[in-house]
């Protein structure tokens, strides 16, 4: 089992967002998590990844955890070079093995020619894609992602699913999170996230 | 911890830092910009003031022209490494906290911070020491330049220490600003705090020992050592505090 999460209970005040969550992923599996817009979604992610603290309840991953935020979170002022190295730093990847995936993952999907261009002077879908290569970066054994195809045109779209496959073949559980799913016959499993517990 | 990740942390500080440009310029003309201000205003009549710090409670005579320009530079040396302190904790908040997700020690990225801001501390120092020495003559250059990094080590704490509690970009300049304008710029002004009917309150304050520290520096022949040794003990206290919360915020909670 790759991720169990049990019991998991968040409120914010009165407002009860997450109640006596639970679910397990097994390696290989896709997962997806549907949701309306503030129903939790993001909440249940941040707290599987340890932003946030949880009111009860218990999580455990095994193995390198790959994590898509919604948001792109990058440094403003660094290149797409730079935050390879930086993340690789921070994932402990040798300097020749984070080349030689910053690079594959800047050919598949397609943005190695803004390699040396700071983050501010970068499209909305540029940056998405850097801000999920980073998730990729270590080769993850669980990847968590959060609404991560917002800004992809059809092309980078297509690439994200074939890649997702790829990555199933290799033993990755992955947990998608969106608040609107067309696909559903690429997932395992899909839960929807209603009034904080899961269906 | 891990030695790699904190140069690695510390280099792209650095880039990110000096790719800011309206950064790198504020820190060249600020300093410029206040003492020629004074140059051009300040009156040169000759005045005695006393310096509380010192144990002989003596009066030393100086123009104000001389005290106003040593006195805004360690204004502007507090006040510049708070907002570079504050800027480097806050901006990429965020970004920061997904390095932690990613593997990184909550205190490696404030280490590769500390590092970048103790470079930022000396070099506004140096240059605003002497930049002042160029306008006033300083007794003894190279404790009045410790003296000015004295101040921008206690600034730049409390700067780290509001950058990790607060959120707001508008709040955190606020806080600054009303803390450095009213205790460094100021309370802290020799000529003021020679008249204050109450002086007790203006010793606890963060400029105070290092305001001293330099002030000594740069017109007697006393020791400052002292002045120096408190500063040191309120900035590390700030330090203290500031570690604490950023370590609190960032860590991953499990």
């Amino acid at each position: 089992m790759i991720l169990k999460v049990e019991n998991i209970a968040k409120s914010f005040g009165r407002n009860k967002v997450l109640n006596n969550v639970s679910f397990e992923m097994d390696a290989a599996s896709l997962y997806g998590i549907v949701g309306e817009n503030g129903s939790g979604k993001s909440t249940l992610l941040k707290i599987i990844v340890g932003e946030w603290k949880h009111d009860h309840g218990t999580i455990s991953v095994s193995g390198a955890l790959g994590y898509c935020p919604q948001n792109t979170l990058l440094f403003s002022q660094l290149t797409v070079d730079e935050h390879f190295r930086y993340f690789a730093a921070a994932y402990g990847i040798e300097k020749a093995e984070s080349t030689d995936r910053s690079e594959s993952l800047m050919d598949y999907f397609n943005f190695r020619k803004y390699r040396k261009e700071k983050i501010a002077h970068l499209s909305g879908g540029t940056q998405q894609k850097l801000n999920l290569a980073i998730a990729l970066l270590h080769r993850p054994k669980l990847l968590i992602l959060d609404e991560p195809y917002s800004g992809f045109d059809w092309d980078t779209y297509s690439r994200f699913w074939d890649y997702t496959n790829q990555l199933r073949s290799e033993g990755c559980a992955i947990l998608v999170v969106t608040h609107l799913l067309t696909e559903k016959e690429r997932f395992d499993r899909i839960f929807n996230l209603e009034q904080g517990e899961l269906t | 911890m891990n030695a790699k990740r904190i140069t690695t942390g510390l280099s792209m500080i650095l880039k990110m830092l000096f790719r800011r440009r309206i950064i790198i310029i504020s820190l060249v003309v600020i300093p410029v910009l206040f003492l020629t201000i004074v140059e051009l205003t300040a009156p040169t009549r000759t005045i005695p003031f006393r310096l509380a710090s010192l144990d002989i409670r003596t009066f030393i005579r100086e123009s104000l022209k001389e005290i106003a320009l040593v006195f805004f530079a360690v204004t502007s040396s507090g006040f510049l490494v708070s907002l570079l302190a504050l800027n480097l904790i806050q901006v990429e908040n965020d970004v920061n906290r997904r390095l932690v997700i990613c593997g990184y020690n909550p205190f490696e990225i404030l280490i590769s911070n500390l590092l970048a801001l103790s470079l930022l501390i000396i070099a506004i120092a140096v240059y605003i020491g002497l930049l002042v020495s160029w306008f006033v003559p300083i007794n003894n250059l190279l404790m009045f330049i410790l003296g000015l990094a004295l101040i921008g080590f206690v600034y730049g704490c409390y700067g780290l220490a509001i950058g990790s509690l607060i959120k707001g970009k508008m709040e955190g300049v606020f806080l600054i600003v009303m803390l450095a304008n009213i205790d460094s710029g100021w309370l802290q002004n020799p000529m003021y705090y020679a008249e204050a009917h109450n002086n007790v309150i203006i010793r606890y304050l963060p400029a105070y020992f290092p305001s001293q520290s330099a002030v000594i520096a740069a017109f007697t022949d006393y020791s400052g050592a002292m002045a120096r040794f408190y500063g040191i003990l309120y900035g590390s206290g700030f330090l203290i505090l500031s570690m604490f919360i950023f370590y609190n915020k960032m860590r991953i909670k499990k």
